[in-house]
């Protein structure tokens, strides 16, 4: 039964246990649970930066109780669109809260000075970052880690690298080994509160009270994933796989979505990077399929001396700082990845701005000017690994407002025409056609993971489907996300954790839910999730289309201004969003 | 048939995802963590990681046995160790002998978690990590 909620005040450095069995009761935890503490804690017109603003983690009854129920969800106020801030991180850090009884974790607040925090058990202990600030977030995990568990412990470590520091709203927070709260500028928010890091370790774990029931179910989840196809591609390849077959439909972002199709796709493949860079699998905590992908780069830096980095790849990494800046080489895209996971960016948002500002150079919306004689151009791996240590420096105003996001860019100098972004997130990875974009422009994270649109688009490739099925088909399922990332489940276990599963999984565990009150659950979240975005005046009715995507073409054909606002009709009738004012 | 036990046999196969502790915590303590497991993944540092997996060897001349000044940790007839709950003084020279850390210890009972050479967490091991094998 999880009920603990650890309130952590960084403003006077106390922290204290509230226990709120009711809460989880009616919302089971992770994303439903944290919307209703952002709505308490950091209400819309908090602003994202301050010191009101908060940060909710929160984990879910199956977290550490069945395979893969990895991920932390993290809620707060986005400080690059300035609504709903969502993102769920991996790594240990769920096994860690589960470890040390916290279900929720509330931090307010800001510290008078970098600080960082040692959360053990309920302990809370609140030290200097002096020393820490400024280190990367690869540095920073190696230096804490050992500070605190010279033992070798498995506790998590949460950090933000300088770009949290220097609040970029493009700033994300690394979790452990490669995995991250990404998007929409948690690190920023970290940063603002002078909050270097946290760690979490705990010395107990949840009880299982249902042996029997637990076992079995256990059992049938844990040989899905192991012994079946249902994740066997996210072990394998990895989702770098999805680069050759999104290649081959038209659906690969090129050189800032001017195409769905990129002629240097077999050399940046999941193929060709397992052969030549693959030296590792990792696996978040409980995930015994292990999707994380590592590969080493090995470069000369003096004649027969090599240093060699290893850089975790994937499929979203290649689309953000290859496909979409035209690089086809993939030491140059792990060089750019490198910085990327150094300086604690997210790497889609720094993928996006760095795609606009060579469109914008390009097309001469900015020049040698504005870049201070750098040129910005597609396919120049050089160039941009510069330009990020500029960003990195902040030699230039230009520069410094790249890792505010391509939204706040275009608005500045110009190119909204090209600004790939859906409210003010730069956007995901598939130009699969109308279905993917109504997923970026109606998610309530802007995400390619809010729905399945895009592939829903694929199926229809093969089949016609109606639009009112389509949309059906995307709204139905964004609901039934709000159930398993409540639970908290990765979203790639989405094909084992299906109803039937999920109501084996809460019996065993004792909670009396039906399907019924699971769809009325998820259905209820994703309207206050809304209802939170338009108190922040980011009605989804509203947000824009970037012009370019309909000069050109997607997987299933050219994109259509009147069947797109059909669509995000129907969307919002299927939510049941509140007629517009 | 020689007796059964716990062995490492492809370390360097290890992803990290502690599933064999689980395994371990959830079959002997009834507990979802890896807190209570006879075993440990030691994870290094970051995305440079590795893991260095730690399994009691069944030593025929337990370090561990030899250290408990109370005898309750004692040398089982052809090799491991057996805990005696009642007569452990909880002082942790048993884990403090066990020089490849093997021997785990829990913090809530203040006891040490001998392996009893089961194989549970090698079944729960999607890459045949671990394996019981038959004694030499």
């Amino acid at each position: 039964m999880q009920e603990t909620i650890l309130h952590i005040d960084l403003t006077t450095g106390t922290a204290r246990r509230e226990r709120r069995p009711e809460l989880f009761d009616r919302f089971l935890g992770g994303t439903t649970l944290g919307t209703e503490l952002l709505w308490q804690y950091a209400p819309p017109e908090v602003d994202p930066l301050g010191e009101q603003s908060a940060l909710i983690f929160v984990t879910g009854p199956f977290s550490s109780v069945f395979p893969v129920a990895t991920k932390t969800v993290a809620l707060f106020k986005s400080p690059l669109n300035g609504e709903l801030g969502e993102t769920h991180a991996g790594g240990r850090l769920a096994m860690a809260l589960r470890d040390a009884a916290i279900d929720a974790l509330v931090i307010t607040g800001k510290s008078p000075s970098p600080t960082f925090l040692s959360i053990e058990n309920h302990e809370v202990t609140f030290s200097s970052a002096r020393t820490v600030w400024g280190q990367s977030a690869l540095a920073s995990e190696r230096i804490l880690r050992e500070y605190a568990a010279p033992d070798g412990r498995k506790g998590s470590v949460v950090r933000i690298g300088p770009a949290g520091e220097r609040l970029a709203p493009l700033a994300c927070a690394t979790v452990d080994g490669g995995r991250h709260f990404g998007r929409l500028g948690l690190g920023a928010v970290m940063g603002s509160k002078n909050l270097k890091a946290f760690l979490v370790s705990g010395t107990g774990g949840p009880p299982i009270i249902h042996r029997g029931e637990h076992r079995q179910v256990y059992d049938a989840i844990y040989d899905r994933v192991v012994a079946s196809n249902d994740m066997k591609k996210y072990h394998d390849l990895g989702t770098a796989g999805n680069i050759l077959p999104l290649n081959a439909i038209g659906g690969l972002p090129t050189r800032n979505f001017s195409q769905g199709f990129f002629e240097g796709a077999q050399a940046l493949s999941g193929e060709a990077f397992a052969e030549h860079y693959l030296v590792q699998h990792m696996a978040c905590a409980h995930c015994p399929c292990g999707c994380i992908h590592m590969a080493a780069l090995r470069e000369p830096f003096a004649p027969f001396h090599y240093r060699t980095t290893k850089i975790p790849y994937d499929y979203e990494l290649i689309y953000a700082l290859g496909t979409l800046l035209s690089l086809s080489s993939p030491p140059e895209v792990l060089s750019l990845v490198d910085v990327v996971e150094k300086e604690g960016w997210d790497a889609m948002g720094m993928g996006t701005a760095l795609a606009w500002a060579s469109e914008a150079f390009v097309s001469g919306v900015v020049g040698l000017r504005e870049t201070e004689g750098l040129p910005l151009r597609f396919g120049d791996g050089g160039g941009y690994l510069q330009a990020m240590h500029r960003i990195r420096k902040g030699e230039g105003e230009f520069f410094r407002d790249l890792e505010r996001g391509v939204a706040f860019c275009a608005a500045k100098y110009g190119g909204e025409a090209f600004a790939i972004h859906f409210g003010g997130v730069g956007a995901p990875g598939y130009l699969t056609g109308e279905n993917a974009l109504l997923t970026y422009l109606m998610g309530v994270r802007h995400s390619h993971l809010d729905d399945p649109g895009y592939g829903t688009d694929q199926k229809l490739l093969g089949k016609s489907l109606s639009l009112e099925e389509q949309v059906g088909a995307a709204v139905k399922d964004a609901q039934w996300r709000m159930v398993t990332n409540s639970l908290v489940t990765c979203l790639f276990a989405r094909g084992v954790y299906d109803e039937e599963m999920v109501l084996a999984g809460l019996g065993a565990l004792g909670l009396s839910w039906d399907g019924e009150k699971l769809k009325r659950m998820g259905e209820e979240a994703l309207r206050r999730k809304y209802a939170y975005k338009i108190a922040c005046g980011a009605d989804p009715r509203r947000g824009k289309i970037p012009e370019k995507i309909f000069s050109g073409t997607t997987a299933t054909g050219p994109v259509d201004r009147g069947r797109m606002e059909l669509r995000r009709e129907l969307y919002a009738r299927m939510v049941g969003l509140p007629e517009e004012v | 048939m020689g007796r059964k036990v716990l062995r490492v046999i492809h370390r360097d196969r290890c992803i990290g995802c502690f599933s064999c502790m689980y395994a371990c915590s959830r079959t002997f303590a009834g507990m979802a963590t890896t807190n209570r497991a006879a075993l440990r993944v030691r994870a290094y540092t970051g995305v440079e990681g590795a893991f260095s997996l730690r399994t009691c060897l069944r030593c025929p001349e337990p370090d561990c046995a030899a250290a408990c000044p109370s005898g309750a940790l004692k040398k089982v007839e052809g090799g491991g160790v057996r805990l005696d709950k009642e007569r452990c003084l909880s002082c942790g020279a048993c884990v403090q002998a066990c020089v490849i850390r093997a021997l785990q210890w829990n913090a809530d009972d203040r006891r040490p978690i001998p392996c009893v050479h089961c194989g549970t967490c090698a079944r729960y091991c999607p890459n045949g990590v671990l394996a019981l094998e038959e004694e030499a």
